[in-house]
Parts: structure tokens; sequence; C-alpha cells
């Protein structure tokens, strides 16, 4: 097994390698809108155990919006929340559940809500891949609350990085 | 007899009293539905369906479309951002959604009606043309309407076709179509 994974390793240093040496700038890997549509469905399916209709974002590893729903009968807000709960999942590398804990009044953090357009709410998970962050996923409009909505993102993170095993096995 | 008697004068006041409860639900009732102002809107399953009918359609060419579908109020109901597109694609897409729904009408239509020479049937100048000064609005092709009952109720813009603005709506009407038969 641990020679596996040595060989393994070995097989994807050497490829970055010959992609290094093959082209001089620079690469990063981000979300495609088929990933995007994935965890959508992913957070539909969750919504649909708790009968709610929530709002969904999904954003790419720069911040830009790769898919936007809002839920039938969702309140003003939902949408933009969504957003910004993807947003400060992804700038913070955390899910926002946890970053808002990590940063309340009177912690050495607390200055990190003073972000422009982060927000400490629950329901934004990022989507890593190793220590990089590749997108986010931003749910709003649950029954469940904070807790809900992290519940619905998480689902939608996972089914992105589920496509993403996918493709490591065909490689 | 006496028994017979109060038992009848209750029996009575009770019938009175349920037909006044019951009157006076009816008239909260209608108060009630008086108050709210029922609106016809696209649904996510249908929004969903008809930015997938128009993807379906652009792939044909191989096209990663970033389609845009707005609500009877022209909020975003959907968006998908095509691979490899910009974000400034999104913003386009989502005001030829928007643009379709308020003027409820392609906007290659509107483009001719807005222009600068534009005519109506007896040749006369239309002079339309401050339209295209109205925030969220956008002068390019791909944007249509979507219409239940002559009512708009929602629009869908695409931008990023390989074949330009033509190409755009040719998506953006497959997507429609794709709930045409809930369209009726």
């Amino acid at each position: 097994m641990s020679r596996m994974s040595l060989m393994l390793n070995a097989a994807v240093a050497a490829g970055l390698l010959v992609a290094a040496g093959g082209a001089a700038q620079a690469q990063s890997s981000t979300i495609t809108s088929e990933q995007a549509m994935a965890a959508m469905r992913a957070v539909q399916a969750y919504a649909k155990n708790d009968g709610s209709n929530p709002s969904i974002a999904v954003i790419d590893r720069d911040g830009n919006i790769v898919l936007e729903l809002r839920g039938d009968n969702a309140a003003p807000h939902n949408i933009g929340l969504a957003e910004r709960k993807a947003f400060t999942a992804n700038k913070f590398k955390m899910k926002t559940i946890e970053w808002r804990d990590a940063t309340k009044a009177g912690t050495p953090r607390a200055d990190e809500r003073n972000t422009p357009n982060a927000i400490p709410l629950g329901g934004g998970v990022p989507v890593m891949l190793g220590s990089d962050v590749i997108g986010a996923v931003g749910v709003s409009g649950t029954r469940g609350g904070q807790e809900g909505d992290t519940a619905g993102a998480q689902a939608g993170a996972d089914a992105i990085m589920k496509t993403l095993k996918r493709l490591e096995a065909r490689n | 007899m006496q028994r017979m008697i109060t038992a009848l004068v209750l029996g009575v006041t009770g019938i009175f009293v349920v037909s006044a409860g019951f009157a006076l639900g009816q008239q909260m009732l209608k108060q009630y539905t008086l108050q709210t102002l029922a609106e016809n809107d696209i649904s996510v399953d249908q929004a969903l369906t008809v930015a997938q009918g128009a993807i379906n359609e652009c792939k044909k060419d191989n096209s990663a479309i970033t389609v845009a579908v707005v609500d009877h109020e022209g909020s975003v109901r959907f968006i998908v951002r095509g691979d490899g597109a910009t974000p400034e694609m999104v913003d386009a897409a989502r005001r030829k959604a928007y643009t379709a729904r308020t003027f409820r009408q392609a906007t290659s239509a509107w483009l001719e009606r807005t222009a600068l020479d534009a005519v109506d049937d007896k040749g006369k100048r239309i002079d339309l043309y401050g339209q295209r000064l109205l925030d969220n609005t956008i002068a390019e092709k791909g944007g249509v309407p979507v219409i239940w009952h002559g009512d708009a109720i929602g629009g869908v813009g695409v931008s990023g076709s390989k074949g330009g603005g033509e190409a755009d709506e040719a998506c953006a009407k497959a997507g429609v179509n794709a709930i045409a038969d809930q369209l009726f």
C-alpha cells in the first residue's frame, strides 16, 4: 500500500515536473460548470429531505460566480447571502460556521469580520484540493438554520470532490 | 315542557352563533385573500429545464455558453457560467434575460425597435433609443422572454456561443421550447 502510494506520488511529481518544464505560465485549478451543477443537484437532494427550497451559489477559486440559483419562494436576502457565504468560505479556507466561531467579538481574529463581503454565518463550505481552494459552495434557506445550510453546502462540496476523485481514478 | 322550550331556545341560539361565526370566518377569509396578490412566476424546475435546453442546443457546435434565467421581476433565478467564460459574460447573459423579460420580446426585436432610425408601420420615427439607457438592459442579441398566458413570467439570456448573437438567441429559444408544453 505504502509502495503504491509512493509510486503514485512519484508519478504525480513527475507529471508536475513535465508540466512545469513544458510550460512557463502559471497554472491553477478551478471548478467547471458541470461540477457546479453536480453540487447544485446534491444541495437540492439534501433540501428535498427537509422540504426546503434553498438558494445556492457556487464560486470559483477567484471568487467569481459559476452558478447561482434562487429557490422557489426564497426571501429577498437568500441569494446574495448564499454568495457571500461561498465567498467567505473561499477567502478564509474554512467552513463559514467555523470561521464565525473563530472570529467572535473579543477574540484576536474578531477584526477579520470587517472584511468586505465576508459574512459570519454558517452555510459556506470551501472546496479544497490539498491546501488549495478551488471554489466554494454557499447555501441559504434550508430548514435547519445555519447548521442545516452548512450540511447542504457540505453535500454540494462533497459532490464536487467526488468528481475530482473520479477524474483521479481515470488518470 | 319547560325543558323542551329551553332546549329549543338553546338550539336556535346555537344555530345563530354557529352561522354568525361561519359568516365572520368567511368575511375574514375574503379579506385575507384581498390582502395578498398572487403573481405567476417561473419556477426553479422550469428555470433549470430552460437553461439545460439552451446548453444542450449550444453543445451541438461545442459552445460552452453562459446562461441566465430571470424571474417575472427580472431578478436572477438561475445562472451558470460556461467553462472558460469571463465574469463579464455572466452579467451580459443576465442583462439579456432582463431586457427580454422587461420588454417582453426577444432582444433582437427590441434592438430593431430601439434603433436610432427605427420607424413604425406608417414610416414615422418611433425614437425609443432611450430605452437602451435604462439600467440592466443590454443592446445585444441572445435574450428571449418566457411568456405564459400573455404574461412575461421570466426571461432567458445566453452569451458566449461560437456563432455569436444569432446563435445565442437560437439557443435561448431552444431553452424556452424545452418548457413549451407548460406555456400553453
